[in-house]
């Protein structure tokens, strides 16, 4: 079991590690080797230390290279890669590291002992609260990243329009595919993330043709940020349980927490500058990432209905290790319970002991001119937006998408809300259609958590036009 | 070039080792994917030779069955895997695949079972949409608003009395029967034990029947007396009949009756070979064991029983029931369906 939990582990970490790949990545990857386990519980245990892994790893890319690693670590990114290039980069990823381990644990502890529990609680949360909290996750993204509201809006019509390329929700046929095939199936997310992220920044590194920061000395960076994470424990704290909260709404994934933990840290401190590499900016969202992929097992494992993408490969891939998630059988599989838990836990735990002891090595990427591994870089890059048809038009999608990041970074739209509108429009289209077909005002009037989340939308938006400072595209 | 490039794709993915692939239209996970996975790993050792899955996915799982049906099926060690959801784009929108064109290498016929609320008012259902909710559209329909009746009647029958929800996925779906704002749902019989049978505020509603040699649907001994025919016949005194019926036999036999299938083109060399694997498998206990405990529990018509079937299907096509099922699901169900003279041809 130690083997299988070590190897999911580094292999977690390592796809972590590429930019623009995830969680869902290395998961998808997997699906060639599942025969290979002979015990499936085993399989269980390397698929969980493979999420709890992939999901730490991924935030170094987003702190060294400004480039997210994942969707899930573009809100870290933006205190946190301005940290990197003054020289504390290992500051920032132990601090993230940390935080996310321990909300990880936390969380994780809490989503595995009282699985039973949630069970009421879900059925709490109808198509209108899904709806208002969408909402509200754009209007975060949106209204916190950056202070030129108008342009916000811009990115999330552009990102909104991207997302609703595909099919029609209603007639069921194409929409806005020019006759091309591959586009009825919608723009895939890798090729936007590495689009909007990877390659402007990239370009932007090789224009500059220096490294991200000199080399000097970084020691007692590891211990300090630890004692970050202690001394900022609230915003960790306040972002695991925002994490958690969102990760146990079904289909609320794709960075929707993060950004509400990095909004959510904004707004708690009004008078402090963030965007130009402030501790708090890192500790919020990474406080989510972790806590957030650990209640997402809430929704897969009961009901059977994924939390996130990540948990839909998932639970295919426990059913080819026999396991169907979701039945009432299952539920009384302790053993089932067990390998779920000890991969998840165990695999947070070590990753978060190679990433810290690794910190400072790791971090000496951040000395290199980016000339010496920009080929290797757009080489993954181009490898995980390839992971859909592995076709032409994978290709050409993260050109037309790359053109767009370009744009958008030279000219201060906001590429996190464009990103976001893209992942969520289709969303936010589907539960508008059911809502209205179930719902009147009236009776939406009558539920008391959907009008506090629409009273929540209108002061971050009052908010934001009053104090937000930031200008991060 | 696309052609040349899809070849050089499976030759790059499926690697020397592979001896057969399965074509899958969607992504890895989706269901089929799931099935065809299973029936991999179970067929390899009654065929000798290795199978690799190529996943070639797209919207409503169309463009994967066109590209094997426009630049694969010529190789004969290429499998391509459908479910029912192609049964029903084939009858209502333009696809390039044609069933008519290959050969059956083994297909599964299966049931599907619609839910409901205990106690909710089911004249007036509230239903999640799609395409592949389309049969159970027609069956409430008919059970709502009687036998007899013209197809405009039908179709504001339908808008009058049901709340036809889109954009529902399959989880959200399942999610919001349990939680009542929906008050019917459908699944396949596997899934029906999964999500409904525990579900203490939900009960059987109706279900399609199980498509016989013969063309006729008989009543599933799993449901006793909960088929649509005989819910339909003690409710309004008379058998259902009539271009409604046509229409709706038609659709959810498309659907159920491949639910999933392997196909081959027509005369392709590896066919026995293949078939006679899926019938040793279909035959041993662990393998059958195995599918089952997995995907649950139908039964196979293996190599000339799948395209007998296939042929049946094919005969329930005619001009009217394909015009009235092109009318009725783009008049009542608001889906962009089109008519294909071609097919009734």
């Amino acid at each position: 079991m130690i083997t299988h939990l070590l190897l999911g582990t580094m292999f977690g970490l390592v796809i972590g590690l590429l930019p623009a790949a995830g969680a869902t990545t290395g998961l998808v990857i997997l699906f060639g080797f599942m025969h290979l386990f002979s015990d499936p519980y085993l399989g269980v245990v390397f698929c969980m230390a493979v999420v709890a892994a992939s999901t730490t790893g991924d935030t170094y890319s987003g702190v060294l290279l400004g480039i997210p690693g994942a969707n899930s670590s573009a809100a870290t990114m933006i205190d946190g890669h301005p940290l990197a290039k003054q020289g504390k980069a290992t500051y920032a990823l132990t601090a993230a590291i940390t935080t996310s381990t321990v909300n990880g644990l936390f969380w994780g502890t809490l989503t595995f002992a009282l699985l039973p529990w949630y069970m009421n609680l879900m059925m709490i949360f109808g198509v209108p609260e899904l709806w208002a909290f969408t909402m509200l996750a754009l209007a975060c993204v949106g209204f916190v990243s950056n202070r030129f509201w108008i342009r916000s809006i811009i990115a999330i019509i552009i990102g909104t329009l991207l997302g609703m390329i595909g099919v029609d929700p209603i007639t069921n046929a194409d929409r806005w595919t020019f006759g091309w095939d591959y586009l009825a199936d919608g723009i895939q997310i890798m090729p936007m993330v590495a689009g909007l992220f990877a390659i402007p920044e990239i370009l932007d590194g090789l224009k500059q043709g220096s490294a991200t920061t000199q080399p000097h000395d970084t020691s007692g960076q590891t211990w300090d940020g630890i004692k970050a994470t202690w001394k900022y424990k609230w915003d960790a704290l306040r972002g695991g349980a925002i994490g958690a909260f969102i990760g146990f709404l079904p289909g609320i994934g794709g960075g929707v927490a993060d950004w509400m933990a990095y909004g959510s840290t904004l707004a708690t401190h009004p008078n402090e500058e963030f965007g130009n590499g402030n501790i708090r900016g890192v500790i919020g969202p990474e406080g989510s990432n972790n806590a957030q992929k650990a209640t997402s097992m809430i929704p897969t494992v009961l009901f059977g209905i994924p939390g996130a993408s990540f948990a839909a490969v998932l639970m295919a891939l426990f059913m080819y290790l026999g396991f169907e998630l979701g039945t009432p059988d299952l539920a009384y599989d302790t053993k089932f319970f067990s390998s779920l838990t000890y991969g998840f836990m165990w695999g947070t735990v070590l990753v978060a002991a190679i990433c810290i002891a690794l910190n400072k090595y790791i971090c000496r990427i951040s000395y290199v001119p980016y000339k010496y591994y920009f080929p290797l870089l757009v080489g993954f890059v181009v490898w995980a937006c390839a992971q859909y048809t592995g076709g032409w038009e994978d290709y050409m999608i993260l050109a037309i998408c790359s053109v767009l990041g370009v744009v958008g970074k030279a000219y201060k739209y906001s590429r996190p809300a464009m990103l976001m509108a893209f992942i969520l429009s289709y969303k936010v289209e589907t539960l508008t259609i059911q809502m209205n077909a179930l719902y009147t005002w009236d009776t939406l009037m009558t539920r008391p958590i959907f009008l506090g989340l629409i009273i929540c939308i209108v002061l971050l938006f009052v908010l934001s036009l009053k104090k937000n400072k930031l200008e991060y595209a | 070039m696309k052609k040349l490039l899809t070849l050089c794709l499976i030759a790059f993915t499926t690697s020397a080792i592979a001896d057969y692939t399965f074509v899958v239209p969607q992504k890895p996970g989706g269901g089929t994917s799931v099935w065809a996975q299973i029936i991999a790993e179970q067929l390899v050792p009654f065929l000798g030779e290795n199978i690799v899955i190529l996943h070639q996915p797209g919207a409503r799982d169309i463009p994967g069955f066109n590209t094997w049906h426009n630049d694969l099926r010529d190789n004969d060690k290429i499998i391509m895997v459908s479910h029912g959801g192609n049964g029903v784009a084939f009858l209502q929108e333009n696809v390039d695949y044609n069933y008519g064109d290959y050969e059956s290498i083994g297909l599964m016929n299966l049931n599907i079972i619609a839910g409901k609320r205990i106690g909710a008012d089911m004249e007036f259902p509230k239903f999640a949409a799609g395409s592949g909710q389309t049969p159970e559209a027609w069956a409430m329909t008919m059970l709502i608003c009687g036998p007899d009746k013209t197809m405009a009647f039908y179709a504001a029958c339908f808008k009058e009395h049901v709340t036809w929800v889109s954009g529902m996925s399959g989880g959200e779906r399942r999610l919001a029967f349990k939680r009542g704002e929906l008050n019917g749902t459908r699944e396949n019989p596997a899934a029906y034990k999964k999500h409904v049978e525990p579900n203490d505020k939900a009960e059987i509603w109706f279900h399609h029947g199980i498509l016989q040699a013969d063309g006729s649907h008989a009543d599933d001994p799993n449901y006793p007396g909960f088929q649509l025919e005989i819910l339909f016949e003690e409710l309004w005194d008379a058998p259902p009949s009539g271009e409604f019926y046509d229409a709706y036999k038609l659709v959810k036999s498309f659907r159920d009756g491949m639910q999933k299938a392997l196909w081959v083109n027509k005369g392709n060399p590896n066919a026995f070979e293949l078939q006679n694997a899926l019938t040793k498998m279909s035959q041993d206990p662990d393998a059958v064991a195995a599918i089952q405990k997995k995907v649950g529990q139908y039964d196979w018509l293996i190599g000339e029983a799948g395209n007998n079937h296939r042929d049946t299907l094919m005969t329930f096509i005619t001009a009217e029931a394909l015009q009235n099922l092109v009318w009725f699901n783009t008049e009542a169900l608001g889906l962009a369906s089109v008519y294909k003279e071609d097919l009734v041809k």
